[in-house]
């Protein structure tokens, strides 16, 4: 059998086989075993078989799929334009198998460059005799096609644009091709190919019919289906369909009326492509088309700015009518722009006179997109609008109106502040002209307003602050002006109460000192200092003076004097002896600068000279020298050092640690009180340390000596927790992980030791710092395991609450214990302990006699209390029993909220779990939302256990549980509690704390409204 | 649209000049920025904490400092409700003010029974929906006071040109519990009271 029979018989059904034979042949072909004349023959008698189509259509895909396989050079330039002759010749006969037709041509280009004639000719043929597209119902052979001519549109663009030129129907021809395409994956290729006439030809005796073929297609209401393979997305055809209609100025007379009908469509998504296609078009089309239509898009595009329907369509609208202001600034005449503006800015004038109004707001918004969009439109709004709003503002004497044009005013400055951001040195003479009118104003506002005129004050700051922002605006003289008004509120704006801005004045302050460096260095800073004495008298006024000083840290610019202010104040104050308290508040201060603040950093790491600089000099005053410092202030030096220190190489970390641990390890070793006393600073300091700085040796060393002050029972709460962080933090980074056990035993602090001594609070004590440090590290997981254990069996001695209560820190967040400062963190921990305690804890709850069942209880809502809400989802059944037990058991306040917390996430995620317990649930919530029960007339049952109070956040969170219930649990559940519910919510209504009453009058109205829906049912 | 409506384009106040209680609240009260900086969680070695550490003291005897039901919290009550035909809150439209919210304590030292008055300011003096607004903010208090309050709501004098009419209904128990029978009426009070926190 020939080849081509072989192939007619896989055609259909194995069409990779297919393509195999027609590779074979082609190969045949290549090494001249088969002559191209003799392959063509071979097909005459399929190719033209008058009965069945598609023999021929299958022959003519055995031409392409040959002509695909063949490398160049094979086939003569003779022998190819026959074949193409040959091709094109059948298509005007007989359009079966126009697809493979199609392919085979694009393979014969790819063996050989066409020249034009064969080019226009392949055009043409397609055009004249397979128009229009849309007759072959198949899509692969459309795609074919489409492919093809995107390739002569591509390749030959010259020859082909000649044929719009010299031909007249060709291009009406052409246009009328594609209408009725349907397919997206056509589409996307036709929405590209078209640009090419519509960029390149002149089309300007069919713009509208190339416009409308492609309008047509408005708005794009394509949804892919599911698991599409072609991956093509409505938004990639809106993207392309967009491109078309901005693609040329002719059709600017179709594109925007039509565009603006479709403005008014109630469908928001088309709105939103039409905003997207005017820009787009405002950004093509010519500036001198767009000038014919400016006034028309304004009058349209203001309706979305001014009565606003959804915020983002004023948003684009916005965008398009600062485009406009934008492209016709780029004409060199100014007319256009001034038609343009004319009718915005009378309108705008006209919004003023009634301001503060919606559209007053409108305006502003309006003038400062368009402001935004050059230096010449910003400069004609200044002119056509300031002059009527200042003449507006002194004519009127009302606050709010004064405020509603002031905030039209700072809008306008804003306008100015990006825009020099954007190009800088643009000019601002003209807004000049207005500065001292607009900063006397705001100036007044700020200082002689009645202060309860919070929100014309606060207009008037946020104008002063852009003022600043606006480079170049003000004179120095006025920056300084501005400056000591808001310094001056900040300062002496003790009003308190409802008019107190002074808040957002220090916002204000560090806005300013970002434009303004030197005059918030010369002027706010000293005026700070005179308000800081060395050493107060009274303490409350210069806290609030001391906060707003430390937030104007947060500015770069500033960072360094206020720091270096803070620190010689702290400095005059130990000097002169001021109280430990005014000493505390300015270490916090400073602490709060370096936190909070903008320290100057190198490569990302805040510069190390800092420490030399500021730590160095603390630690100095504070730790070494005996002047017995207090606990929260050697906490709070320590904790300067570590935001320095912790970021730092370890070369700088080693050179300092060198440094200071001689006069340390005097400590580390004796057994004296001033290492006691040194441990909140030892805390932070080494957990800024990474664990190479540190010896092996010393670390030993550090976990005996601070092991044995744990171990002894005349320490502080205070001095204990530090001690016991610092075991945590010792365990976790420092000592290995393989020699974890023997160093324990080292220190005398062995986990399995500690909880059998058992009697000594200290010891368990110890134990959970040890557990939390590994536990955390993830390293040595099965003496984990095993400490856990012994941890769980210490909860069945008789002094177990003890125990029981410390589970709830194991978990707890840990501000020592992070990455930052270089610890281990195991990200598995939080799974660890849930999976390996609470399923012990459950079963021992279900079994454990009362007195052993609390510690249980208690255990559990402490592991419970950190867990994320997904871990626990798995276990609600045993789960929930268990946290009911706890509502009632206890008396302990914590684990009542941190139960009450548990059910608010369960009631939030899965109220279905808490169906079967909703009469449970309910009665215990309800007993949890009573301050204490009322006396005298409990019933014999309660009376006789003393009920204890319940706090009111234990109150108020158990009502906002309480409030989901309705909302979330199945009506039928619900509904026979609501009457019960409502009437005990009565006496939550007239709780003693505010924040309950709240929460009950919400829980209330969520339970009320369950009157209607069940009401109907009956 | 706005023609239909009474008052097509009111005045509304800014969010700021409301009266509000974190806004009164005076600085000294306010926990302080450097406070922020040193999170609570619980540590070894503290007892088992309350929830509140920083007001333990209040917590120890919570009826020590009880907060009484002031004038700020009925118009936290009643500033949310929505105007019935606008958008917007009463509070914001000024149709109630905390100026005008009086609570009068028990006559005598036998009596427990406090009375509430709140006078309604409606946008315009023709407002047609004046009814439903002091109906509205009934049904609220009504809800959301302890029973030992009494509730009168009424219109400023000099605002509306139907205010005796309208006092006498919102006075008169029973005529209020009649509108709560009516469906549409129900359904109009729970729109605006739909807002409310």
């Amino acid at each position: 059998m020939s080849d081509i029979q072989l192939y007619l018989l896989e055609a259909d059904k194995n069409a990779q086989e297919a393509r195999r034979i027609a590779a074979q042949s082609a190969s045949h072909l290549q090494n001249k075993t088969l002559k191209l004349i003799d392959l063509v023959t071979s097909l005459e008698p399929y190719l033209n078989n008058k009965e069945d189509g598609s023999l021929r259509a299958k022959s003519v895909a055995y031409v392409a799929d040959v002509l695909t396989a063949l490398p160049p050079k094979v086939l003569s330039l003779q022998e190819r334009r026959l074949l193409c002759d040959f091709l094109l010749g059948r298509l005007e006969g007989d359009v079966e198998g126009v697809g493979a037709t199609a392919r085979a041509l694009i393979a014969l280009e790819t063996l050989g460059k066409w020249d034009s004639e064969t080019a226009q000719g392949v055009m043409r043929s397609f055009i004249d005799h397979t128009n229009p597209l849309r007759q072959f119902k198949l899509q692969t052979e459309r795609h074919a096609i489409i492919q093809l001519v995107d390739m002569l549109l591509a390749k030959y663009r010259d020859p082909i644009r000649k044929l719009n030129e010299d031909q007249s129907d060709f291009t009406a021809n052409f246009i009328l091709y594609w209408e009725g395409e349907k397919d997206p994956r056509n589409l996307m290729i036709i929405f590209s190919l078209l640009q090419v006439p519509m960029t390149e030809w002149d089309i300007s005796s069919n713009a509208q019919d190339l416009f409308d073929s492609v309008f047509n297609y408005f708005p794009i209401t394509f949804k892919p289906p599911p698991d599409d393979p072609y991956g093509i997305t409505a938004q990639d055809l809106k993207d392309r369909l967009r491109a078309c209609i901005a693609a040329n100025s002719d059709f600017a007379p179709y594109a925007f009326p039509q565009l603006l009908d479709k403005l008014d469509s109630t469908s928001m998504n088309t709105k939103r492509d039409v905003l997207v296609a005017i820009q787009a078009c405002v950004t093509e089309y010519e500036a001198k088309t767009i000038n014919l239509y400016s006034v028309t898009l304004w009058d349209a595009l203001k309706f979305e700015v001014l009565n606003v329907q959804e915020e983002d369509l004023a948003e684009e609208s916005l965008k398009a009518l600062s485009m406009i202001g934008g492209k016709l600034a780029e004409l060199p005449e100014g007319g256009p722009l001034n038609a343009y503006l004319r009718p915005i800015i009378k309108e705008c004038n006209e919004h003023l006179e009634d301001a503060p109004t919606k559209q007053s707001e409108a305006a502003g918004r309006i003038l400062q997109a368009l402001a935004i969009s050059g230096p010449a439109v910003a400069d004609r709004i200044v002119k056509g609008i300031l002059p009527v709003l200042f003449a507006l503002y002194h004519a009127s004497e009302s606050i709010t109106k004064r405020r509603g044009l002031l905030e039209v005013f700072t809008q306008i400055v804003g306008a100015f502040v990006k825009l020099s951001q954007l190009l800088p040195g643009t000019n601002i003479t003209t807004l000049q002209a207005f500065a001292k009118d607009a900063e006397d104003a705001m100036i007044h506002a700020l200082a002689k307003a009645p202060k309860s005129e919070v929100s014309f004050r606060l207009s008037s700051l946020t104008g002063l602050s852009q003022l600043v922002a606006a480079p170049g605006v003000l004179t120095d003289k006025q920056v300084e002006r501005a400056v000591d008004t808001v310094t001056d509120v900040v300062l002496h704006d003790s009003s308190g109460g409802h008019g107190d801005i002074r808040a957002q004045a220090v916002q204000a302050l560090a806005s300013i000192a970002h434009n303004a460096p030197q005059a918030v260095r010369d002027r706010t800073i000293p005026a700070f200092m005179v308000m800081l004495p060395d050493s107060p008298d009274e303490g409350d006024v210069v806290t609030v003076t001391l906060e707003a000083f430390a937030q104007l840290a947060t500015e770069r610019q500033v960072f360094d004097t206020v720091v270096l202010r803070l620190k010689n104040k702290l400095r005059a104050a130990k000097h002169q002896g001021a109280p430990a308290s005014y000493l505390r508040a300015l270490l916090l201060a400073m602490l709060y600068a370096f936190t909070m603040g903008s320290p100057m950093q190198e490569d990302g790491v805040i510069l190390s000279s800092y420490y030399k600089d500021y730590a160095q000099p603390l630690v100095n005053d504070f730790v070494r020298s005996d002047t017995g410092a207090a606990a929260s202030e050697l906490e709070i030096v320590g904790r300067i050092c570590n935001i320095i220190l912790r970021a730092q190489g370890v070369h700088m970390q080693a050179t300092v640690f060198h440094e200071d641990r001689e006069w340390m390890s005097e400590d580390m070793t004796g057994d004296s009180d001033s290492n006691t006393a040194r441990g909140p600073f030892m805390l932070y300091y080494y957990a800024s340390l990474r664990p190479e700085v540190v010896e092996a040796e010393q670390i030993v060393n550090m976990l005996q000596s601070q092991a044995k002050q744990a171990l002894r029972d005349r320490q502080t709460t205070q001095e204990s927790v530090t001690t016991l962080r610092l075991i945590s933090l010792v365990v976790n980074k420092f000592v290995s992980p393989k020699a974890v056990q023997a160093s324990l035993q080292e220190a005398n602090i062995e986990v399995e030791r500690l909880c059998n001594e058992a009697s000594a609070a200290q010891a368990i004590h110890v134990a959970f710092a040890v557990v939390k440090g590994l536990l955390i590290q993830g390293k040595s997981g099965s003496l984990t395991t095993k400490y856990l254990n012994s941890l769980f069996d210490h909860l069945t001695i008789t002094t177990g609450m003890t125990a029981a209560h410390l589970f709830a820190t194991l978990l707890a967040p840990d501000d020592i214990l992070t990455k930052a400062n270089h610890c281990q963190i195991s990200g598995l921990y939080k799974q660890k302990v849930f999976g390996q305690l609470v399923p012990k804890l459950t079963a021992a709850i279900r079994t454990a006699d009362a007195g052993k069942k609390a510690h249980y209880l208690v255990a559990l809502s402490g592991i419970l209390k950190w867990q994320p809400y997904s871990i626990l989802a798995a276990s609600l059944p045993e789960l929930i029993p268990a946290l009911l037990q706890t509502l009632d058991l206890y008396a302990d306040q914590s684990i009542k909220a941190s139960a009450l917390t548990v059910f608010e996430s369960i009631a939030m995620h899965d109220p279905d779990a808490l169906s079967t317990h909703a009469a449970s649930l309910i009665a215990r919530l309800l007993k949890c939302c009573i301050a204490s029960p009322p006396r005298g007339t409990t019933t014999p049952a309660s009376s006789s256990t003393t009920t204890p109070t319940n706090f009111p956040s234990v109150r108020a969170k158990s009502l906002q549980c309480l409030a989901l219930l309705p909302k979330q649990l199945k009506l039928e559940i619900v509904v026979p509690f609501r009457r019960q519910v409502v009437k005990q919510l009565m006496g939550c209504l007239d709780d003693g704390k505010r924040v309950v009453r709240l929460k009950a009058v919400q829980c209330r109205t969520a339970w009320l409204s369950l009157e209607e829906e069940g009401g109907e049912e009956d | 649209m706005d023609a239909d409506k009474d008052n097509a384009n009111p005045t509304i106040l800014n969010p700021s000049d409301l009266p509000s209680r974190r806004r009164s609240t005076p600085a000294a009260k306010r926990p302080g920025i450097f406070d922020a900086l040193a999170p609570a969680y619980p540590r070894l070695a503290e007892p088992p904490s309350s929830p509140e550490p920083s007001s333990a003291s209040s917590d120890s005897d919570p009826d020590s400092d009880r907060e009484e039901i002031d004038s700020q919290e009925i118009y936290d009550l009643i500033s949310t409700i929505s105007d019935p035909e606008h958008p917007l809150s009463l509070g914001s439209l000024g149709v109630v003010t905390i100026s005008d919210i009086r609570i009068t304590p028990p006559p005598s030292p036998r009596s427990r029974i406090s009375t509430v008055t709140v006078l309604v300011t409606p946008t315009t003096s023709a407002c047609s929906l004046t009814t439903v607004i002091g109906l509205g903010i009934k049904v609220r208090l009504m809800n959301a006071l302890p029973p030992r309050f009494r509730v009168d709501v009424r219109i400023k004098e000099g605002t509306s040109r139907t205010a005796d009419e309208v006092n006498k209904q919102l006075a008169d128990k029973e005529r209020v519990a009649a509108a709560m029978e009516n469906l549409s009426l129900v359904g109009v009070v729970r729109t605006m009271l739909a807002t409310c926190e």
